[in-house]
């Protein structure tokens, strides 16, 4: 039976981690036992931040390509959903239903939001008063605007976030969830959101009555992953990065005797990086916050195909596991990372990376020029013709959607290389020598450009699995370099580590 | 068979002329013209194999098709200008070889111009013949289908 999986990333870490695993599943990584469904639920009261806005947009691009390839088989295969999508059956992609609502939180200060105002001065004859409250909030706390997060303050998010659970996003949530459905939480445990959102909505999960279908999502298979502290910030204010540490060692005490000991959850990745940190450019929130993309996003969308592929070997007991790479490498290459995290990422990443890079590079050598970019060949059958032509790469389908899409991409993979520690797996290319891309895996073979790539679409284009139709326009450029890519690695032997796991 | 090349030579071609019988009874009888038609018909065969199976080059524009129709009629017509010269002047036939030998025959001169005339029949008829082979091994090409057009 075809499951489903709703991931919960809460505040900026959880949107980047979302965006690492937009990336791998565009790659064409995919979950295991069933889940053919992917329901990432973003949770963040900083509705500007950079961060968030950018995974959204990653996100709707996914889902419109992925909407306009029929049966996706490589590339895009992972369907990605909203909630709303699947409470109203509607098609229409609106990347604003990624992110649950949280009320009463834009224009307002922390103070307005919990009616300190309203609060009386007089200790003596009132039940509740101000000064009571300032023990648990500073000033600052109180002036603090809501619309850019809680500054890594966990203190004020743990009164905010708890209330999403009554939001009609959350019942949708729940008026969707069905038997066999997992759940996945993303959090940092340094931060204001996360770390007090993540304890909170797994109260919640595993026991709000007033969420619909409680009964099956209490008993469902929950797993989190809580990121220590792996950046720095370059400037010390509302938000202090020395302070990093101190918070996380405080909130996995608390995890530890709130959730771990208890066994309310199933599983729990930590992942964290000391030591060799990168400084980030300072921003409390907003759109200036967005972040370069760090490889320990990356390895926390490995957590969850991790948790997806062993869910079925769960007990009641919560299993703690820890991200490890095999070397410890400043730059982190495919032959750093265990052979388990090699085999599930280093041939898709390449595969599009290949793909993305080509479209820049390779193909307007090939444009109108190599067959398979033709649709024009004479005294020939028309379905040898081909629906990749100079037309379809420059309709605005390609332009907005796939151009976008991998600019993101790419964008991605360059952050990663530019952060400390760099994932840098690839060498820049050019056409000349594009096969040469994967670091330690030098092709000995004589062609080493783009070429090879053409000569599989050449050979591929006819495939009548390929075929484009008015809806589903992206079927014959996504298959297509699914299946080449996957040959060109193969025959050219681009990873051999790859080939020995 | 060789009735048939004989007819596209001698006829279509107009290079029979009776005064001249020696050569062309030599070209007949010594399998000359059945040479001369697996030229036109065979080389460009292969060649054109090549170029729609064999030559895996993904980037082929109509001005490479071209090019290979003029290499494939140079070719014909080299060997064609080969062949000829072999069958006309070291040929078995002995009265042919003693009319070449007597300058007052004229057999000399007139054999001297065929060889270039037959090369140059070939290395049309090979353009022809690779058109139409284009059309149809082009069918069949992952590569290069989209040639000439």
């Amino acid at each position: 039976m075809a499951k489903k999986l709703y991931i919960f990333g809460i505040g900026g870490t959880g949107s980047r981690v979302i965006k690492s695993l937009a990336m791998l599943l565009a790659s064409g990584c995919r979950l295991k036992n069933n889940f053919e469904t992917i329901i990432p639920i973003i949770i963040d009261p900083d509705t500007g931040n950079g961060d968030l806005n950018r995974t959204k947009d990653i996100l709707k691009l996914y889902q419109e390509i992925r909407n306009q390839v029929n049966q996706p088989d490589d590339f895009f295969r992972q369907e990605i959903k909203t909630v709303n999508e699947l409470t109203n059956k509607s098609p229409v992609v609106n990347s604003d239903y990624f992110q649950f609502n949280l009320d009463n939180v834009n224009q307002s200060t922390f103070g307005q939001y919990i009616g300190f105002n309203s609060l009386d001065d007089n200790y003596k004859e009132s039940q509740d008063d101000k000064n009571f409250t300032r023990l648990l909030y500073s000033e600052q706390n109180l002036n603090s605007n809501l619309n850019v997060g809680f500054k890594g303050n966990p203190n004020m998010g743990a009164t905010v976030l708890n209330q999403f659970t009554d939001s009609k996003d959350f019942k949708k949530f729940g008026q969707t969830f069905v038997n066999g459905d997992a759940i996945f939480i993303i959090s940092s445990i340094f931060g204001g959101t996360g770390a007090a959102g993540f304890p909170l909505l797994l109260k919640n999960l595993r026991g709000n009555t007033n969420i619909p279908n409680i009964a099956k999502i209490k008993v469902s298979q929950i797993g989190g992953i809580t990121y220590l502290p792996y950046f720095a910030l370059d400037k010390k204010d509302e938000i202090n990065s020395d302070s990093f540490e101190d918070k996380a060692k405080i909130a996995i005490d608390y995890y530890n005797r709130t959730i771990i000991e208890q066994n309310k959850i199933n599983s729990i990745y930590f992942i964290g990086n000391k030591g060799n940190t990168e400084y980030m450019k300072y921003a409390v929130g907003g759109k200036e916050q967005k972040n370069n993309a760090h490889f320990l996003e990356m390895a926390g969308a490995l957590a969850i195909f991790d948790f997806c592929e062993n869910i079925n070997k769960s007990t009641n007991q919560t299993e703690v596991k820890e991200f490890g790479i095999e070397n410890d490498s400043e730059t982190i290459v495919f032959g750093d990372l265990n052979l388990n995290d090699q085999k599930e990422i280093a041939k898709p990443l390449t595969k599009y990376k290949l793909f993305s890079e080509y479209l820049n590079i390779g193909l307007p050598k090939a444009l109108n020029t190599s067959r398979w970019t033709k649709s024009n060949i004479k005294f020939v059958k028309e379905t040898e013709n081909s629906f990749l032509d100079k037309q379809y790469f420059s309709s605005s389908e390609y332009k907005i959607q796939i151009k976008a899409f991998n600019k993101h991409f790419l964008e991605w993979l360059n952050e990663m290389e530019d952060n400390k520690p760099a994932f840098s797996p690839y060498y820049k290319i050019n056409w000349g020598d594009a096969l040469n891309l994967v670091k330690g895996e030098e092709t000995q073979k004589r062609k080493k450009s783009f070429q090879p790539i053409d000569i599989e679409n050449c050979k591929l284009i006819t495939d009548i699995n390929y075929k484009s139709t008015p809806k589903t326009i992206h079927t014959t450029l996504i298959k297509l370099f699914g299946k080449s890519t996957e040959n060109v690695l193969k025959k050219h032997n681009l990873l051999k580590q790859e080939k020995d796991v | 068979m060789k009735d048939i090349f004989a007819t596209i030579y001698e006829i279509w071609f107009q290079l029979w002329n009776s005064d001249f019988s020696l050569i062309f009874d030599t070209l007949f009888d010594d399998y000359g013209y059945i040479m001369f038609g697996v030229s036109f018909i065979l080389i460009p065969l292969i060649l054109w194999f090549l170029f729609y199976y064999v030559w895996n080059y993904p980037y082929g524009k109509f001005w490479h098709w071209l090019g290979w129709l003029i290499i494939t009629s140079l070719f014909v017509a080299v060997i064609t200008l080969v062949i000829a010269n072999n069958e006309i002047f070291i040929s078995n036939n002995q009265a042919l070889i003693n009319a070449l030998d007597d300058p007052d025959s004229g057999y000399k001169q007139f054999a001297e111009s065929l060889p270039l005339k037959y090369a140059s029949i070939n290395g049309i008829l090979s353009i022809v013949v690779g058109f139409i082979y284009s059309l149809i091994l082009k069918q069949f090409s992952k590569i290069q289908m989209h040639l000439p057009f």
